[in-house]
């Protein structure tokens, strides 16, 4: 290095060449902290809540875990409907290792209504969409 | 500075009731020394600001989430750097420049917060001209005389790694200022 360099990049290191204002740096914390909403600071109303800016009114929000936890125990209800669904049908359909044919067997202790009202029981209570696709099955064969 | 007792900020950081003063306390403890890594990125006063802010605002948003594995400057300084390459990109993008490392090369005497002579404003020249890593490196060795085990902790850079970027951009502030001379 030689002449204006040397003087430039110092060994020993240098000194920044900027300044600002003591004021500044007072004010800055007031100036941040002014930004940081007061409503986070609530612990359970920050997920469940939010300020509208533009109404300024508080704009309630939908608790995704617990919709999510609902969700579960809908998909875990369902199945077990489609796996009872699927029994029945299975006992009323294959064929059962009698002398009698399985449809007398069958309609001797478990008759077609006692059939249907079982099946809506196990259906009903949390799959709707079953119910109806049931409910038409019945209106065809009564047809 | 004050001084921050960070296991003391980081307990009450956890009760919601002491949450936002003890956040407090973090602001008025680090933005001053955030304020000048900013500013050897940014080397502009408003746009400092700007960041400075926006840096606090993301550490409060993400403060539930910082479990003391770093130092809390680390944390901040890491969301400031973020920030920095953030703004730099966006910078960019509103002058249709694709070079990641195109820095505008910049004259200081105008600038109402320079405070240095004819040289130093070359060197400035110089310095706004590097890469913002080589630039980041530079300006924490030479002007604060940092180690560099210390700036190896606050960047996640290797201290080999950290050596050859002031290397380089020792060599390519020279090569600015002879360029000048001639």
């Amino acid at each position: 290095m030689s002449t204006k360099d040397e003087r430039i990049l110092n060994p020993d290191g240098g000194r920044y060449p900027f300044k600002v204002s003591d004021e500044y740096f007072d004010h800055l914390t007031a100036r941040i902290m002014k930004q940081i909403p007061e409503e986070d600071v609530k612990p359970r109303m920050q997920a469940l809540s939010y300020q509208n800016e533009a109404s300024g009114k508080e704009t309630k929000m939908i608790d995704m875990n617990k919709g999510r936890h609902r969700n579960l125990w809908i998909r875990a209800i369902s199945i077990a409907a489609s796996l009872l669904l699927i029994a029945a049908v299975a006992l009323k359909f294959i064929p059962m290792s009698t002398t009698s044919s399985p449809t007398e067997t069958l309609t001797a202790e478990y008759t077609d209504d006692d059939y249907n009202e079982d099946l809506m029981t196990y259906t009903m209570v949390d799959n709707m969409d079953i119910y109806y696709y049931l409910a038409s099955d019945e209106t065809e064969e009564d047809l | 500075m004050t001084k921050i007792d960070e296991q003391s900020i980081l307990r009450r950081l956890q009760d919601p009731t002491m949450k936002r003063r003890a956040f407090e306390e973090i602001v008025n403890g680090y933005s001053r020394q955030l304020y000048w890594q900013i500013h050897y990125l940014l080397q502009n006063h408003e746009d400092t600001d700007d960041v400075l802010q926006n840096t606090f605002v993301k550490a409060w948003r993400g403060i539930d989430n910082f479990k003391g594995e770093s130092a809390l400057f680390t944390w901040l300084y890491r969301i400031a750097y973020n920030e920095s390459l953030t703004f730099l990109k966006q910078r960019r993008q509103m002058t249709s420049i694709d070079d990641e490392d195109f820095v505008e090369q910049a004259d200081f005497v105008a600038d109402e917060y320079f405070d240095g002579d004819e040289t130093e404003n070359l060197l400035m020249q110089a310095v706004s001209t590097l890469p913002t890593k080589q630039k980041q490196v530079f300006c924490m060795k030479y002007f604060e005389d940092k180690k560099y085990e210390e700036i190896s902790e606050l960047v996640g850079t290797s201290v080999g790694a950290l050596k050859a970027s002031y290397h380089i951009a020792v060599e390519k502030i020279t090569a600015f200022v002879k360029g000048r001379e001639m």
